[in-house]
């Protein structure tokens, strides 16, 4: 069960995935831009792939999010603590800032349980936060290939208690692509509004 | 079932879970048993009179039962690790509203008695309540003690937790000593000069309060990235939390303020 980990055990996987995520050490400037996000030590490029969006529409991640900022990040409704953290903290930030910013964004939340997630469930709950959020369906196979190209570890639901009830342990991160088809900068939990509130700005210049 | 000594921030999901926090029983009993003799009489033949009243007693069982309930499960673990808003209630329990009612229930003959002997305890606290030095700490240790990178670090550890809980309740003491007891005597440390004190060493309070009321973003990480336990935002959360400290805690010392006031007012005047 990946949400209950204390802390430490919490930022020292987050770390620990941002570390290999990046290959190699932590930096925290790129092209004279000082992030408060995980720099990746090679771009990873924006992947192609299709899934279905809460409209029951195919969603064609490469041509929907071209020319945009697009923080993309995994996981499930009933999770109880990284994503609406993580939703709520983009989701303020973004009220805040100006539409030369914000339009610029899109925020694309994949599903890591689509059997509870519901298109209609995925949508009211993604638009509770902001109605700008695109959720995004598939079948397990399809998500674990979206996970394997953005190199992230693939969810793995836990074991039903005896209500039937059950956690799904995902990847925690945010991944920022940008307008340059490619992600430079992940943010694992623990990433705060004013992180958002800095880092936005500045993921949107770079083309 | 986890049992942890006292409460810190572990950023799982909130339970509504009974749990034990062991070592704020023994804190909670350690404080009832002192307080409860320090409320009796010197000796068997003292007269009711070198008592302190029977509301002044009972004012200081409801602060005990105060630091009880700011400790203990739910409002212990709330404050420590999911919502700004008791965090300050714990603050404004512990550093202000429990010292002043713990004070006045002690019996008077048994603190002339401890001051006049003049051993280390007498000689500590006549040092530590000199009405400057004690404004200082109070006001040293409510702003350290809410410094974001403090609380942020000392909430993940239950000694961090304990170390803090501790500093507002002695910081508190100390703080509402020179108010409430008048030993050791300070002739020049009148009700003016208290008005002027409570005044004076409570203004940090007003500056934190409108910091969190006002600020841009949630000021501890703690608070900000904690499963959400009610329908209120970490930034909504934190605004409670501004709004209780300056309504609350404003309001409770201008209280206090008020009826020094109208009791000096009342005082015969020497001619």
């Amino acid at each position: 069960m990946k949400h209950s980990f204390r802390y430490g055990a919490r930022a020292g996987l987050a770390l620990a995935a941002a570390v290999i995520l990046a290959g190699c050490g932590i930096s925290a400037e790129s092209g004279g831009r000082a992030y408060r996000g995980v720099m990746l030590g090679r771009a990873m490029p924006r992947p192609d792939f299709t899934l279905t969006d809460t409209h029951g529409q195919p969603f064609d991640f490469r041509a929907k999010t071209d020319d945009t900022v697009t923080l993309l990040l995994f996981g499930y409704l009933n999770c109880p603590d990284v994503c609406p953290v993580h939703l709520t903290n983009i989701a303020r930030v973004m009220q805040g800032l100006p539409y030369s910013v914000t339009g610029h964004v899109r925020v694309v939340f994949i599903t890591t349980d689509p059997a509870r997630d519901t298109p209609e469930k995925l949508d009211k709950w993604l638009t509770g936060f902001d109605p700008s959020f695109i959720g995004l369906r598939g079948t397990p196979d399809e998500v674990k290939s979206v996970e394997a190209a953005v190199n992230v570890a693939p969810a793995s639901p836990g074991i039903p208690d005896s209500s039937g009830a059950y956690e799904v342990g995902h990847a925690a991160q945010v991944i920022a692509f940008t307008r340059d088809d490619s992600a430079h900068v992940v943010y694992p939990f623990g990433t705060r509004q004013a992180d958002w509130a800095h880092d936005l700005p500045l993921l949107v210049q770079v083309k | 079932m986890t049992v942890q000594w006292w409460c810190s921030a572990r950023g799982i999901p909130w339970r509504w879970h009974w749990q034990a926090y062991p070592g704020v029983w023994i804190m909670v009993f350690a404080l009832a048993a002192t307080y409860a003799r320090w409320t009796r009489p010197l000796t068997a033949e003292s007269s009711h009179g070198e008592r302190a009243s029977q509301g002044k007693r009972i004012g200081g069982w409801v602060g005990v039962l105060l630091v009880w309930a700011s400790l203990d499960w739910p409002g212990g673990p709330l404050g420590t690790g999911y919502l700004a808003s008791v965090h300050a209630a714990q603050f404004l329990i512990l550093g202000m509203i429990a010292p002043p009612l713990l004070l006045r229930g002690l019996a008077p003959e048994r603190v002339a008695a401890m001051m006049h002997r003049g051993g280390v305890a007498s000689r500590v606290i006549t040092f530590v309540t000199q009405p400057l030095l004690a404004m200082i700490a109070f006001t040293v240790v409510m702003l350290a003690t809410h410094a974001p990178g403090a609380v942020d670090v000392l909430m993940r550890s239950q000694a961090g937790a304990f170390l803090l809980d501790m500093a507002w309740f002695v910081s508190g003491l100390v703080f509402w000593w020179p108010v409430v007891i008048d030993f050791p005597l300070r002739e020049r440390f009148g009700p003016p000069m208290r008005i002027l004190y409570l005044f004076a060493g409570t203004q940090a309070h007003l500056y934190l309060s409108m910091w969190l009321l006002l600020a841009e973003f949630p000021a501890y990480g703690i608070y900000e990235l904690a499963p959400r336990v009610t329908g209120l935002s970490a930034m909504e959360d934190q605004q409670v939390a501004g709004g209780l400290l300056l309504l609350v805690g404003g309001t409770y010392v201008l209280g206090v303020i008020s009826v020094l006031f109208f009791r000096w007012f009342a005082e015969p005047q020497a001619e």
